[in-house]
């Protein structure tokens, strides 16, 4: 056991157009590793190369060069992805199934036999939220937050140790996305790995312990949400600070501000701020409040993807 | 093949039954063949006279009498062609919708993340759409070689064996459009390449006359070595025709060089469909 649920090296795909002889590079040398029982979210903007990465990784489009594995099993053997639950983005199901069908054919694709199947389908059809006078009716009545709990149902139907899930909330309300997120949630408490790939910052960074961002093919940033959050500073305030001490602290932080008699700075580093605490004290200055400040994910993604646009 | 194997294939199959069945074009092609058998249960009147004339009414007005065996034998062939070409044309029409249908991107993705091989999920797919045109041609088939066994005491299996033979035609054919659905995604040109064969074998099948009318060596070679490639439909139909009037086949190389072709090119398709990226 390679303790990863999902291994990229080198991984590479190359679109070629013969015709205009241009090629793009949809994903360039991706190395990634994401350990059993994490909840993982790969970000990146539209077209940096999120959905080629997942499609390599369940074998629908083929890599240029380098490899993945899944559990420690070559990605391109059927066998590997007996483990993993796939939730596609843009995803088309069959018009003429049920919801009920729908878990049963996928449920029997991934190895499940009938008495298992019919056990599971009501169970999951339940969980996942969706009314059980929905339960036979065509998925072509089914509205998108419908059909996206009926996919997070065919997904889940085999009890897999892997989810990989393409947008799942995608056009569904808060509630839903609320229902979702537990749903997921539960998952994650049994030791599933979930792999998480959306646009929607906020709710990988509520529900992610880890992320990577990709930007142009390339990984651009991996990294804890935890650690890449916490580096938004430290907000220090204090009150009747002389005039004079305002130009030399406001020179050592990164921002400041004056407002009802209060400056408030902030410091890049914990030592920036904690020489501004002894000169404040120094100069008999009250503290009001010192706090760690966080990054928003979104305020880290749109970082990072700036800086790589910077060059 | 294991239990789950088994499974994934049943599911596959039925998948393609329940699809055909979301397609009216399959009940049409029902709707069609119970109104045949409708019509030769309660409109076709056959008097048996001594065992070997028959007497035939259709609508109340009688025919003159004729060998009942012979009887049924002509009108088994007719429907027998008839289902050969306008069965045949039909059911390649609304193939072609079922094989590309599942390479609708948000469709593919899905099946290929599954546990199964893309040569599995191909083959149940095929194997589920000749299994639904079978059951219609059967359907016919049987349904009307009972009514005519009952109504005359004529029993022959050539009929029988004559839909065996349209099923495995259909086949190959359905191979055709596999092969293009792989490469191009397209029902429609699926249909025209495959009706392009339909319509071009009957041609060939006249080959030793084109032959004479041709004057270079190489364009009758051409012609010899699409005849020999091609699926050959024509010479198919008189093999049916001979088996339902219990006559000898002369050749059967139409048959074994049909399957090869029908294999090679579901082996292309195959091989096409593994290498794809989607």
């Amino acid at each position: 056991m390679s303790g990863f649920a999902i291994e990229t090296e080198g991984l590479t795909r190359v679109f070629r157009n013969r015709w205009a002889n241009t090629e793009l590079r949809a994903v360039d040398n991706v190395s990634l590793q994401v350990p059993e029982g994490c909840t993982f979210g790969l970000l990146g903007a539209n077209g940096a190369g999120k959905t080629t990465f997942v499609k390599m990784l369940l074998s629908s489009v083929h890599p240029t060069s380098g490899s993945a594995r899944i559990f420690g099993r070559d990605s391109r053997e059927a066998a590997a992805r007996r483990p993993v639950g796939y939730l596609p983005e843009n995803h088309r199901f069959p018009t003429y199934m049920t919801g009920w069908s729908m878990l049963d054919f996928y449920g029997a694709l991934s190895g499940m036999d009938s008495a298992t199947r019919r056990r599971k389908i009501p169970e999951l059809l339940s969980t996942v939220g969706l009314d059980e006078r929905a339960w036979n009716i065509r998925l072509g009545k089914y509205s998108k937050g419908m059909l996206q709990r009926v996919g997070l149902g065919q997904a889940m139907i085999h009890a897999p140790r892997l989810l990989v899930l393409d947008e799942p909330s995608d056009g569904v309300d808060p509630v839903g996305r609320k229902q979702i997120r537990d749903v997921l949630q539960g998952l994650e408490q049994q030791g599933v790995t979930v792999f998480l790939n959306s646009h929607l910052l906020a709710e990988v960074e509520l529900f992610c312990r880890d992320v990577a961002i990709i930007q142009k093919g390339k990984l651009s940033l991996t990294g804890s949400v935890k650690e890449l959050t916490s580096s938004g500073g430290y907000r220090v305030t204090a009150c009747d600070v002389p005039e004079q001490l305002i130009p030399e602290l406001a020179a050592q932080s990164k921002s400041h501000r004056v407002e009802h008699g209060l400056l408030d700075l902030l410091f890049t580093t914990r030592e920036q701020a904690n020489k501004a605490v002894d000169l404040l004290r120094a100069s008999q200055c009250e503290i009001e409040s010192l706090a760690a400040t966080r990054s928003t994910l979104e305020e880290v993604f749109i970082r990072t993807v700036s800086e790589k646009q910077g060059g | 093949m294991t239990a789950a194997s088994f499974n994934a294939t049943l599911a596959l199959i039925r998948d393609t039954f329940r699809e055909a069945f979301a397609r009216r074009i399959f009940w049409g092609f029902f709707g069609c063949c119970t109104a045949l058998l409708l019509f030769l249960i309660f409109i076709l009147r056959v008097d048996v006279v001594q065992g070997a004339l028959a007497t035939v009414s259709i609508f109340g007005n009688s025919l003159p009498s004729t060998n009942v065996q012979n009887l049924v034998q002509q009108t088994q062939s007719v429907i027998a062609m008839v289902l050969y070409f306008a069965g045949m044309a039909l059911s390649v029409f609304a193939s072609a919708g079922l094989v590309s249908a599942v390479f609708e991107p948000g469709r593919i993705e899905l099946l290929l993340s599954k546990p199964i091989s893309r040569t599995h999920i191909l083959l149940g797919r095929y194997a589920g759409n000749v299994l639904v045109v079978a059951a219609n041609i059967l359907y016919l088939v049987v349904g009307s070689w009972i009514i005519f066994g009952i109504k005359t005491g004529v029993w022959g299996a050539g009929f029988l064996v004559s839909s065996l033979c349209t099923i495995f035609v259909f086949s190959v054919l359905l191979a055709v459009i596999v092969l293009v659905g792989v490469i191009l995604d397209s029902a429609a040109v699926a249909i025209m390449v495959t009706f392009a064969i339909m319509i071009l074998t009957p041609i060939l099948a006249q080959k030793n006359t084109i032959e004479r009318l041709l004057s270079s060596e190489w364009s009758r070679y051409v012609v010899r070595v699409l005849y020999y490639v091609l699926p050959k439909t024509s010479d198919i139909s008189i093999i049916i025709r001979h088996l339902i009037l219990n006559q000898p086949v002369e050749s059967w190389m139409p048959v074994w060089s049909t399957a090869l072709f029908g294999a090679g090119v579901l082996g292309i398709g195959l091989w096409r469909f593994n290498k794809r990226s989607f």
